[in-house]
Parts: structure tokens; C-alpha cells; sequence
């Protein structure tokens, strides 16, 4: 219990720490917020104007002091392209993204553990090679390439799924799947090593004296302590999922949170940067806390003595 | 001591893989009665646990395979049954007890999952029951408070105790036989007497069967009826505990009895057995004890000895000692 507290205001001290970093790479980066704003033939004057309104002509610290005032109170602010209020702006994109992270999370799992178990209870044979070989392939492809030939594939040629857009479930399987892509393969990967650790262990042995069946020892023994080191790395796929889901909402015009994030960055639209920004930081620490309990409360020995 | 329960013959177990290809375990046979305890004695490497485990085809198979040879149990070969029929036999007819019980007891289970898993891995009981006959399997074991053991965790427990918890895994099923594979060296001298003072019980309350496979001379004086003794993948002699301690008759028996350090005889140094064991891949063509052996004559490096009968002793030496 002590460490999750520690944990969860490491977390807090590391949100303050990104949300001034990302405050002010942004402003530092360079580029032109009026650019998006005003029209080309806005005078250098206007320019100004503007700049002043919205109080980008204060002095870096003194606009994140406001911006931290405003935050506290609640206040998230307004876009600085369209001026929509970023509280309802955000909520749309958020409920977009958790469907499309959350249900790549589930594939990860889903596919990831059998897949591996499979291969490691058939070690060797043409289901194993095969299984491993996809995997590697899938970590070593990198999702925006993944992304352009399953669209060509499946959209272009085959015209089975939608290359784009928000719509039914057929809209949400290649995002999903090229999200979890390396994930899934890492998981495989994971699981069949650690399952086949696992099966050398002085415990199978006892148990196979004792008269369990195999398929008993590999679905309840065997497994269950390989599920742990995938427990304690969720937290890494969830960042891993928060990070690629930037260029995979791209590539799919999927008008989620990473979408509007690199949307921003290119507007240099900075409250907006600033929110979706910070919403991932909160998304990978809290995704690593929720792994840190699971872990915990999945293992016997800490859970007996924490 | 009635009738033979279990018969191991002419058994070979040995390293079979790609490129690789040479036994361990050589031609040992030896029987097993109703209602005894039999020591098969040997030092580290002789192969005395890889033929304690091949009874129950339990070696890590690949690369350990048995070449040759049958173990006879209740008119079956256990070497021939298929993996559903062997699994029956498994801790139902045959239990097996190990050396660490720390790391054999899996870690994510309580002591109470592993034995009902186990009880229900052989009779169709409800769990309610199971569990009525694991908390007797924990008691029968020697462990006093077997409610709070039931909903422990390996790591929660004591060497001695985890050695009983492995104990009542083994008896859970009530089999005839107990294979107990060093179920001491890891434990105190004080918990390896409790032990082995339980395995004794098993024995004489149970009328159990125990292969008792030990490196140590005074567990084997003190529990076993017989003894097979190994060396370097053979059997060099056997006989009843008695007679090899009072009269062993092949030089290695004699040297290891030689080797164990008596109280109150501080004037004789020990006496060492020059030399030391050959690798499995360097066997000799003649006995495998000549190298080292203080009655060796020309005919032990030439050829290989046969196991000897002499009455109920038997004897793997050209040069015996009467």
C-alpha cells in the first residue's frame, strides 16, 4: 500500500514536471500560432494584436503561472485556432481514443498470451516456428509502413474495410490491429519464453509426479506464473499504445486524442498541445501504477507482505 | 517382506540427442518388496536420482531417454504405458518426493490448491472432500495445525515443513510405493531425523513401500531394510542393510563404509577412495571401479564384470570380498 502511495505522488511531482516541459518546448519550438489564426494577408500589426490578446507577449514563466491558475480553477481554456472551449473539444476526442486504445489493449492480450502459450506448448513444431516468425516480423515492422499497406490491402484492393473515419466496428479494425501489432508480438513473445521457463521449474515436476494432467499443469501452473512479467509491463504497452496511436489516428483520420495532439503541434495551437499532452503523461503513469497494484495484488508473496 | 511390488530390469537411461549419445544410468536392476524401505546409496552423480525418476518417466526427456529396460508394476510395464495410463499411476500408485522442497512446492498456489488439485487429479470427489482428505494427508504428515498449513504459501513455510507438506502430497492419494529422492539433504539434522522417523511410520502404520534414494551412509543404516549401492551408473552391490554394513563385499562399498567418520575413534585417520569418478562419456571397457580400485587385477580392465548373486546378496566384482 506504501508503494502505491509513493507511486501515485511520484506521479503527481512527474505531471508538474512534464506539464512546464511541454508548456514550454512548445513556445520554444519556434513557428507562429497566428499563422493558422489570421489570414495570410494579416498585417504585422494584427499579428501583434493578437498575440497580445490571448497574452502570448508575456514572458514564458509568468504565462505558465497563469496557465496554472486557470487550470486549478478548472479552466481548461480555448483553442487558439477556432476558440471552441477545450473541455468539450476534449471529451469527444478522449471517448474516440479510449475505444480505439482500449479495444488494442484488449487485442494485445487477447491474441498475445494463447498465441505465445500455443507455441510453447508446441514447441518446435511448424505452429511454433510459424507463430514466432509473424511475431518478429511484427516487431520489426513499423506500424506507419503496417498502416499504408493494410489500408492498400484490405481498402484499396480488396475493398473489405474502410480506409478511414469513425463509423460502426468495420471503421475500427485495421487502427486497432496496427496499433497492437507489436504489442501483440512482444506479448507472444513473452509468453512463450516465460512459459517455457516456467516449465523447467522444480513445481512441474511435483505435480507431474502427482498425477496432474499436463494440460492442467500448463493452463493453471505454468501459466499463472507467466502472466507475471506481463503484468508488470502493461504499464509499458499502455505508453507504448499512447505514443503510436499519435501516427496511427493520423494515418486513419480517427479523431481521437493523437489526431487533435499533432493537429496542434502543426497550429502551434498551445492550450491545446498542453492538455492532450499531459492527458498521455497521465495516461502511461497511471497505466504503470495500475500495473504496479496489479502485480502486487497478483502475487501471493507481495501481497502477504504489503 | 512378501511378494516383489515393483521390478526395474536391466535399466538404462542416457543422454540422446543430436550428436550426443552415451548412457548414464547402466543395466540396473533391483526389486522392490511389499512393506520395505530400500536405499539406493551413492555419491553425487552416480545416477541414483535419474533411475529414481525414470520409474515415473519424470527425467527431463529431451535429452534424458531410457535406452533399454522395463519397470515392472502390478503385471505392467511402466515404460511402455501411454502418458494417460502413466498419469494414473502418478501419485495414486507411485509417489515421488524430492530434494528442495522450497523451489518444488509451486509458489502461486496454497499448500490447500496443491492438494485438493492433486486429490482431484485421481478421484472424483467434491471439493469439500478433497479437502477433508488433504487436511488428514497434512496431519498424517506430521504437521501439527494442518488448517493454517492448508491456506499457506510455499514461501510462507519452514524447510521441514514444506518437506511434510511435500510428504502429504505425496500420501494424498494413499499409493503403495514412496519414491524419496534425498527428501533430507536439504534439511537440518534435527528435521531430517523428524522426517525420517515419519517415513519410517509410513512403513510400519501403512505397510508403504519406500525407495529411499540417499547419498547419506547413517540414513540408510538407520531407516532402510536393504540397499542397492551405485556407482558411476551401476549397481555394485546389494543387499540387506545388515549384511553390506557388517560384511560389504565389493572394494567400493567397502571404501565408502571405510570414509564415514565414527564418534570416539579420533586416532585412525579417514580413509579417502583415491581418484575419482569417471564422466559417463569416458566409461571404462572393464569395471567401472578398476581405475580406483585396491584389489584391481588384470582381468577388471578387460571385461566387465556381472552382478554376482550371492544368496541375498549380490556383488559386481571379480575380486569380492568374503
Amino acid at each position: 500500500m506504501k508503494a502505491v502511495l509513493r507511486r501515485t505522488l511520484t506521479m503527481l511531482l512527474l505531471l508538474m514536471v512534464s506539464s512546464f516541459a511541454v508548456f514550454a518546448a512548445i513556445r520554444l519550438s519556434g513557428g507562429d500560432v497566428t499563422a493558422a489564426r489570421l489570414p495570410a494577408s494579416a498585417s504585422a500589426e494584427d499579428r501583434a494584436l493578437f498575440r497580445q490578446q490571448v497574452g502570448l507577449d508575456k514572458p514564458i514563466i509568468n504565462q505558465y503561472f497563469t496557465y496554472l491558475g486557470k487550470l486549478a480553477t478548472g479552466d481548461l481554456g480555448n483553442s487558439l485556432t477556432n476558440n471552441a472551449r477545450l473541455s468539450t473539444l476534449a471529451t469527444e476526442k478522449i471517448r474516440n481514443s479510449l475505444i480505439l486504445g482500449g479495444s488494442s489493449m484488449v487485442v494485445i492480450f487477447a491474441l498475445g498470451i494463447p498465441l505465445g502459450m500455443i507455441a510453447a506448448m508446441r514447441r518446435n513444431s511448424w505452429l511454433d516456428t510459424g507463430i514466432t516468425s509473424v511475431s518478429v516480423a511484427g516487431m520489426a515492422i513499423p506500424n506507419f509502413w503496417l498502416a499504408l499497406i493494410s489500408i492498400y490491402v484490405f481498402s484499396t484492393l480488396l475493398g473489405w474495410l474502410p480506409s478511414a473515419g469513425q463509423g460502426g466496428i468495420r471503421y475500427l479494425i485495421l487502427p486497432t490491429l496496427v496499433l497492437s501489432a507489436e504489442g501483440i508480438a512482444l506479448t507472444v513473445r513473452m509468453t512463450r519464453s516465460a512459459m517455457l521457463e516456467n516449465l523447467g521449474q522444480d513445481f512441474v515436476r511435483t505435480l507431474r509426479a502427482a498425477g496432474v494432467s499436463e494440460r492442467r499443469i500448463h493452463l493453471k501452473h505454468v501459466l499463472r506464473s507467466s502472466l507475471m512479467p506481463l503484468i508488470s509491463l502493461a504499464g509499458l504497452r499502455v505508453g507504448q499504445i499512447a505514443g503510436y496511436a499519435l501516427v496511427v489516428e493520423t494515418i486513419f483520420g480517427w479523431a481521437g486524442v493523437g489526431q487533435a495532439l499533432v493537429n496542434a503541434v502543426l497550429r502551434r495551437d498551445y492550450p491545446v498541445v498542453q492538455l492532450f499532452s499531459l492527458l498521455l503523461v497521465a495516461l502511461v503513469t497511471l497505466g504503470n501504477l495500475m500495473a504496479t497494484v496489479g502485480y502486487t495484488l497478483a502475487n501471493p508473496r507481495l501481497r502477504k507482505y504489503s | 517382506m512378501t511378494g516383489v511390488l515393483l521390478g526395474v530390469g536391466d535399466l538404462s537411461v542416457g543422454v540422446h540427442s543430436s550428436g550426443l549419445s552415451y548412457d548414464i544410468v547402466r543395466d540396473v536392476s533391483f526389486d522392490l518388496y511389499q512393506n520395505e524401505i530400500l536405499a539406493v546409496v551413492g555419491e553425487s552423480g552416480c545416477g541414483k536420482s535419474l533411475t529414481a525418476l525414470s520409474i515415473l518417466s519424470l527425467q527431463s526427456s529431451p535429452p534424458l531417454r531410457v535406452t533399454s529396460g522395463s519397470i515392472m508394476f502390478g503385471g505392467r510395464d511402466l515404460l511402455k504405458l501411454p502418458p494417460t495410463e502413466l498419469r494414473k499411476v502418478r501419485g495414486k500408485e507411485i509417489s515421488m518426493i524430492f530434494q528442495d522442497p522450497m523451489t518444488a512446492l509451486d509458489p502461486m498456489f496454497t499448500v490447500g490448491t496443491l492438494l485438493t488439485t492433486a486429490v482431484r487429479a485421481h478421484q472424483k470427489v467434491s471439493k469439500a472432500r478433497a479437502e477433508e482428505i488433504s487436511l488428514a494427508a497434512l496431519a498424517d504428515a506430521g504437521i501439527e495445525d494442518p488448517r493454517r498449513r492448508f491456506g499457506e504459501y510455499a514461501f510462507q513455510l519452514s524447510g521441514g515443513i514444506s518437506q511434510r507438506v511435500m510428504i502429504a502430497l505425496a500420501l494424498v492419494n494413499s499409493p503403495k510405493v514412496i519414491i524419496a529422492d534425498e527428501p533430507t539433504t536439504a534439511l537440518d539434522v534435527t528435521v531430517q531425523a523428524q522426517i525420517l522417523e515419519r517415513l519410517l511410520m509410513l512403513k510400519k502404520d501403512r505397510g508403504m513401500s519406500i525407495i529411499l534414494i540417499t547419498h547419506n551412509l547413517g540414513v540408510v543404516a538407520s531407516v532402510a531394510d536393504r540397499v542397492v549401492v551405485m556407482y558411476s551408473g551401476e549397481i555394485v552391490e546389494t543387499g540387506s542393510v545388515a549384511d553390506v554394513f557388517k560384511s560389504a563385499q565389493h572394494p567400493y562399498t567397502h571404501g565408502l563404509l571405510r570414509a564415514v567418520p565414527r564418534l570416539g575413534s579420533a586416532t585412525k585417520p579417514l580413509t579417502a577412495i583415491p581418484g575419482r569418478v569417471p564422466q559417463p562419456v569416458e566409461i571404462p571397457a572393464g569395471c567401472v571401479f578398476a581405475p580406483r580400485c585396491e584389489r584391481v587385477t588384470n582381468v577388471c580392465h578387460e571385461v566387465r564384470p556381472a552382478l554376482l548373486i550371492r544368496g541375498p546378496s549380490a556383488v559386481r566384482c571379480h575380486n569380492p570380498i568374503d
